[in-house]
C-alpha cells in the first residue's frame, strides 16, 4: 500500500512540524509553558521556515525516502495538541530538590510598607545572612504546593533556558489554611527567622507567617 | 588532503532504517490517498486538542509532556538553524574553499577547526548537521570532530552565560574554555590517528550538486535524520529528568571523586543546552567547583540527546566509539584543568 508515501509524508511531516511551532508560539502563548519569552521568535522563524520548506517539498515532490526515525517527529506534534502540556506546576515543585536561588549581588533596602517581591527574591533575602526581611510585610505571589502534616507551600519554578532545566523555589507558609493543589495565591506576611543556626544554608525553604490570602487566576507567564 | 572523502562503510546499520524501496514509488492516487490522509490527522488533532487535551489530568504525565515538549522546541530552532548552516555548506561553498582554509594535515588541521568552533553560536544541537556538512564537503573528518565538541562549549554566548552564573569567578569562565577546547582538539588527534573511516557514515549528499534545489534537498535530508533522534534523545532526557530524584544529590557531594562522576552522568542525563547548563551548574551548591566544572565540559560534548543525533547523523559504530572516548577525556581534563585553575 501507499506508493509514493515516502516523500509526501516527509514533505507533510515537515509541514505538520512547522505548523506546530506556529501554533506554539505564534498563534497561543503556549510557549511560555515551555521556553523564555525572549525566545518567541526564534520559534517563529524556525516554523516558518519548515512550513516553507515543506509546502515547496510537497509541490517540487521528487522520489526519495528518509529513515523510518523520521516519523518520531510527530511525537512532539501529538504531546503539543493531545495532552496540551501546562507548565510546571506542584507535581514538578515537590519532585525538585529545594535549592539556593540564583545569586545576586545586592538586594535593595525594603521600604517599611507592604513589598510584592518574587519568590526567588524572597529566598535569596532570606538565606543571605543580612536579616533584611526582618519585620517586613511581604507579598509572594506563586502556586500551591502541599507539603507534610498540612502544611504547605507558595511556589514558582524558575527557569533559565527550558523547562527541562527548571527547578522550585519554595516557601513554608503557616498560619493560613491551605487552598487546594496548583491554586494560584498571593499571600502576605511576614519572614520567620529560623531559630537554629543548624540547617545547611539554602537547603531548606524559609517560612512565612501570612496574615492574608488571595486567590488570582494562572498567569499566561508562570516562570521566575 | 589525506581523507578528502571516506567511502560509505557497509551501512549495515543505516540501511536497515530505511522503509522498503516500494514506498518511493509514486502514482497519483496514493498521493491523494496521503493528502486525504493528512486532512483527516490535522482534523484529528485539533478535535483532540479541543475535547481530549481538557481531560487529561495525570500530574505526573503533564510533568513529563512539558519538560518533553520543552526540550523539543527548545532545541528545535537549533537544529534548524544548523541544519540551514549545514545545507549552505553543501550547496553554496565550493570543496575547494575547505582545501585552502584548512591545513592539509589532519592532525594540523584540528586545532584550527577547535579554535574556529568559537564562531558559531549555538547549541550543540546545531553542531552535529554542520560537522556532517563540513565532512560531506570533503573536510578532514578529524577536524569535523573537533568543531563538533568545540563549537557548543566555547562559543561567546555560552562564555558569557557562564559569566553571569558564577559572578566574580573569572577562573570558572577560563576554566571551562581552557578544557573544552582541550577536549576537542585531543579527540580531534585521537580520532586521526586511531579512527577508521569505516566506523564513520559521512553523510552523503544526493541528487543536484549545487544551488537552492541542493539546498531544499540537503535540508530536508538532515532535519528528517536529525531530528527523529532529537525526539528519541528528548523522549530519554524528560524520561529520566522525571524519574531520578534530585535529593540524593547532596548525599554523593561530600565524596571529592564520587561528586565529579555523578555531575558528568547528570550532565549526560539531563541533555541541558549548553547555554543554560552553567546556571544549573551553579545551583548545585553543595559540589566542588571541579565538579562543576566536569558538568560544564562534558554537558556540551556528550548528553542523550547529543548521542542519538550522532548515532542518527554519523551511525552507531561511530557513536560507540566517539560518545566514550570523549566522555572519558572530558572528565579527566576536567579533573586536571580543576585541579590546576580551581
Amino acid at each position: 500500500m501507499g506508493p509514493a508515501v515516502s516523500r509526501t509524508s516527509q514533505n507533510l511531516l515537515v509541514t505538520l512540524l512547522g505548523g506546530a511551532v506556529l501554533w506554539v508560539s505564534l498563534f497561543t502563548t503556549s510557549y511560555l509553558n515551555y521556553v523564555k519569552p525572549g525566545f518567541r521568535w526564534f520559534l517563529v522563524a524556525a516554523g516558518v521556515v519548515l512550513v516553507v520548506l515543506g509546502v515547496v517539498g510537497i509541490l517540487r515532490d521528487r522520489a526519495g525516502h528518509a529513515p523510518r526515525v523520521a516519523w518520531l517527529l510527530t511525537l512532539p506534534v501529538f504531546a503539543i495538541l493531545l495532552i496540551a502540556p501546562p507548565p510546571l506546576g506542584s507535581d514538578a515543585a515537590s519532585r525538585s530538590a529545594p535549592r539556593p536561588a540564583v545569586p545576586v549581588t545586592a538586594y535593595k533596602p525594603l521600604n517599611t510598607g507592604l513589598t510584592a517581591m518574587s519568590v526567588g527574591e524572597f529566598v535569596g533575602r532570606a538565606w543571605d545572612g543580612k536579616g533584611s526581611l526582618t519585620g517586613r510585610q511581604v507579598a509572594l505571589t506563586g502556586f500551591v504546593v502541599p507539603g507534610r502534616k498540612g502544611a504547605w507551600y507558595v511556589a514558582r519554578m524558575q527557569m533559565n533556558c527550558c523547562a527541562a532545566d527548571a527547578f522550585a523555589l519554595k516557601v513554608l507558609v503557616r498560619g493560613v489554611k491551605a487552598p487546594p493543589r496548583d491554586t494560584w495565591v498571593e499571600v502576605t506576611g511576614t519572614w520567620i527567622p529560623p531559630k537554629t543556626g543548624g540547617l545547611p544554608k539554602g537547603t531548606v525553604p524559609p517560612e512565612l507567617a501570612a496574615t492574608t490570602l488571595r486567590r488570582l487566576t494562572k498567569p499566561d507567564e508562570t516562570y521566575e | 588532503m589525506t581523507a578528502t572523502r571516506l567511502p560509505r562503510g557497509p551501512g549495515a546499520d543505516a540501511e536497515d532504517l530505511y522503509p522498503p524501496d516500494s514506498w518511493g514509488r509514486r502514482t497519483g492516487s496514493g498521493r491523494a490517498r496521503v493528502l486525504w490522509g493528512f486532512g483527516l490527522l490535522v482534523a484529528g488533532l485539533v478535535a483532540g486538542r479541543v475535547w481530549l487535551a481538557p481531560a487529561i489530568d495525570w500530574p505526573a504525565l503533564q510533568t513529563w509532556a512539558t519538560v518533553f515538549v520543552a526540550i523539543c522546541v527548545q532545541a528545535l530552532p537549533f537544529l534548524v538553524f544548523g541544519v540551514a548552516l549545514s545545507a549552505a555548506i553543501t550547496a553554496f561553498v565550493p570543496a575547494s574553499f575547505w582545501a585552502r582554509a584548512l591545513p592539509k594535515n589532519p592532525a594540523a588541521a584540528v586545532p584550527v577547526a577547535g579554535v574556529a568552533g568559537a564562531v558559531l553560536p549555538g547549541c550543540e544541537c546545531a553542531s552535529v548537521p554542520v560537522a556532517g556538512g563540513l565532512m560531506a564537503r570533503g573536510v578532514a573528518p578529524a577536524a569535523a570532530l573537533t568543531f563538533l565538541l568545540a563549537a557548543p562549549a566555547i562559543n561567546p554566548i555560552v562564555l558569557v552565560a557562564t559569566a553571569v552564573a558564577f559572578p566574580g569567578q573569572p577562573m570558572m569562565v577560563l576554566a571551562r574554555f581552557a578544557a573544552s577546547l582541550t577536549v576537542a582538539v585531543l579527540a580531534g588527534w585521537v580520532w586521526a590517528r586511531f579512527g577508521r573511516a569505516r566506523w564513520l557514515r559521512v553523510p552523503s549528499r544526493h541528487g543536484a550538486e549545487t544551488g537552492w534545489e541542493a539546498f531544499r534537498q540537503a535540508m530536508l535530508h538532515d532535519l528528517l535524520h536529525a531530528g527523529g533522534f532529537l525526539v528519541v534523545g528528548g523522549l530519554a532526557a524528560a524520561t529520566l529528568n522525571v524519574v531520578v530524584p534530585r535529593a540524593w544529590l547532596d548525599t554523593v557531594a561530600g565524596v571529592p571523586w564520587l561528586a565529579v562522576l555523578v555531575l558528568a552522568l547528570l550532565a549526560v542525563i539531563l541533555s541541558i543546552c549548553s547555554e543554560a547548563d552553567a546556571f544549573v551548574a551553579a545551583s548545585l551548591a553543595s559540589f566542588s567547583p571541579t565538579a562543576k566544572l566536569a558538568f560544564l565540559v562534558v554537558g556540551p560534548m556528550v548528553d542523550l540527546k547529543l548521542i542519538a543525533l550522532q548515532v542518527g547523523t554519523f551511525g552507531r559504530a561511530f557513536a560507540l566509539r566517539f560518545v566514550p572516548l570523549t566522555f572519558c577525556l572530558a572528565v579527566a581534563v576536567a579533573v586536571l584543568t580543576g585541579w590546576a585553575l580551581l
